[in-house]
């Protein structure tokens, strides 16, 4: 079974986890950090299928239970995500003072349309990558920040009292920089 | 040999062990307490909330099920405010799926219907807010009906706990919560799966059945779960 696990991974992405795994074993909440240092060490920021199967071959945890970690915690990608992360606050200072409209325009802005899927509502939380994997937008409920609300973090970049105007800017330098 | 110890349970003087939980207690003296997510024989989580009861000196009400006892504890199972919460929980279960009796296999046999008409509900007061969500047949044998899950794990369990398989598993959270196999794969594709049915049996409602059977046709043994595990030694 390990052998054809294998195949699917890059060598060297295998040997990363082998020494993720042996760095962290009958430590309590293991899996945890050894997704987390897996997801960090991924240039796209995601943990691939192959690399979960893996992991769980190789840590002898059920591949449900990893799972269900990946997907409880909103750390966890499983798609890759965008070279730059814009996360908009949708909690309620930020949305009284225009969360949504930052939204809006920011999904036009970027080609990502403003229809969601039928499953999901407004109050949920949002990740959207644009198709060239330039950019990944999500939200956030609240990031403590609400006095300077609206906030937008730009690739871990607390921005305060942000408008469409000033998002924009971001949007062009990020565009030039990965130019 | 753990102590002994002594409790009121609806004012009756009982004695039970300790470690063992209200539950426990009150079980093994005759006393009944609902419950949805227990099974005599899995690990209790205290996830449905039907078993709260009230505890005297305790503002808060208790989940039994995962409480233990102590001693000189009094302990109340039935009073207006306990029907008038479990009746709430009861009917958030309802909302959050289809639970429309009459075209499921275990309508008639299903512990949420008979807790339900056991509590005389007969309506729901909140608006329903279930997703369409999809069955999943890919399983030789059994299906899968997100529609009918309440979310109770006890599926998880038995398959971890004692099948040792665990396949089961919840993913995601909130109203996008599910149950769902392996790395979320179809249920027929999990390598994991011993097509042993303990899911199927432990489950309290209609969300995994057996292939093959008609409405109201599915009709559970989880008192063979019980057994088994107490064999084992399992549990709690
Ligand atoms: S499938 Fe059945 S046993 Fe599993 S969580 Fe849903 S209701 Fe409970
Ligand atoms: S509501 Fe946006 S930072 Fe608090
Ligand atoms: S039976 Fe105790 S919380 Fe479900």
């Amino acid at each position: 079974m390990h052998a054809a696990l294998d195949e699917r991974l890059q060598a060297g992405e295998q040997a990363f986890i082998d020494q993720v795994i042996a760095g962290r074993t009958a430590q309590p909440g293991a899996l945890l950090s050894i997704l987390e240092a897996v997801q960090n060490h991924n240039p796209h920021n995601y943990l691939p299928m192959e690399s979960l199967r893996y992991i769980a071959a190789k840590a002898d945890v059920p591949l449900s239970q990893i799972y269900s970690v990946a997907t409880f915690y909103s750390f966890f990608n499983l798609h890759p995500q965008g070279d730059n992360t814009i996360c908009i606050c949708r909690g309620t200072a930020c949305h009284t003072r225009g969360s949504r409209n930052l939204l809006q325009s920011l999904r036009l802005d970027l080609g990502l349309g403003t229809e969601d899927a039928e499953d999901t509502n407004e109050a949920d939380k949002l990740l959207l990558t644009t198709s060239d994997n330039k950019f990944t937008v999500r939200t956030v409920a609240c990031f403590g920040q609400c006095a300077l609300a609206p906030v937008v973090e730009v690739n871990h970049r607390i921005c305060g009292h942000v408008n469409e105007r000033t998002l924009q800017r971001e949007i062009r330098n990020l565009e030039r920089e990965s130019e | 040999m753990p102590k002994k110890l002594q409790l009121r349970i609806d004012g009756e003087m009982v004695s039970a062990l300790e470690g063992q939980t209200i539950l426990q207690a009150a079980r093994n003296s005759g006393k009944y307490i609902p419950t949805l997510c227990y099974l005599d024989g899995l690990t209790p989580v205290g996830g449905c909330r039907l078993c709260m009861v009230e505890v005297s000196g305790i503002d808060r009400l208790v989940p039994a099920c995962t409480t233990p006892i102590q001693d000189g504890m009094s302990v109340s199972t039935t009073s207006a405010k306990l029907t008038r919460y479990r009746k709430i929980m009861l009917e958030l279960l309802f909302i959050e799926r289809n639970h429309i009796c009459a075209v499921c296999v275990s309508n008639g046999h299903c512990e949420l219907q008979a807790m339900a008409s056991q509590m005389g509900i007969t309506n729901v007061r909140f608006s329903y807010n279930y997703p369409k969500l999809s069955v999943d047949q890919s399983h030789s044998r059994y299906v899968l009906d997100h529609n009918r899950c309440i979310l109770c794990t006890r599926c998880v369990r038995v398959c971890a706990e004692l099948e040792g398989a665990h396949v089961w598993e919840v993913t995601s959270r909130g109203i996008h919560a599910r149950v769902q196999s392996d790395l979320n794969q179809k249920w027929g594709e999990s390598r994991g799966c011993t097509n042993c049915g303990k899911c199927v049996q432990a489950c309290p409602t209609g969300a995994l059945a057996e292939k093959g059977w008609a409405v109201e046709e599915m009709i559970k043994r989880n008192d063979n779960i019980t057994v088994l595990a107490h064999r084992k030694g399992a549990g709690a």
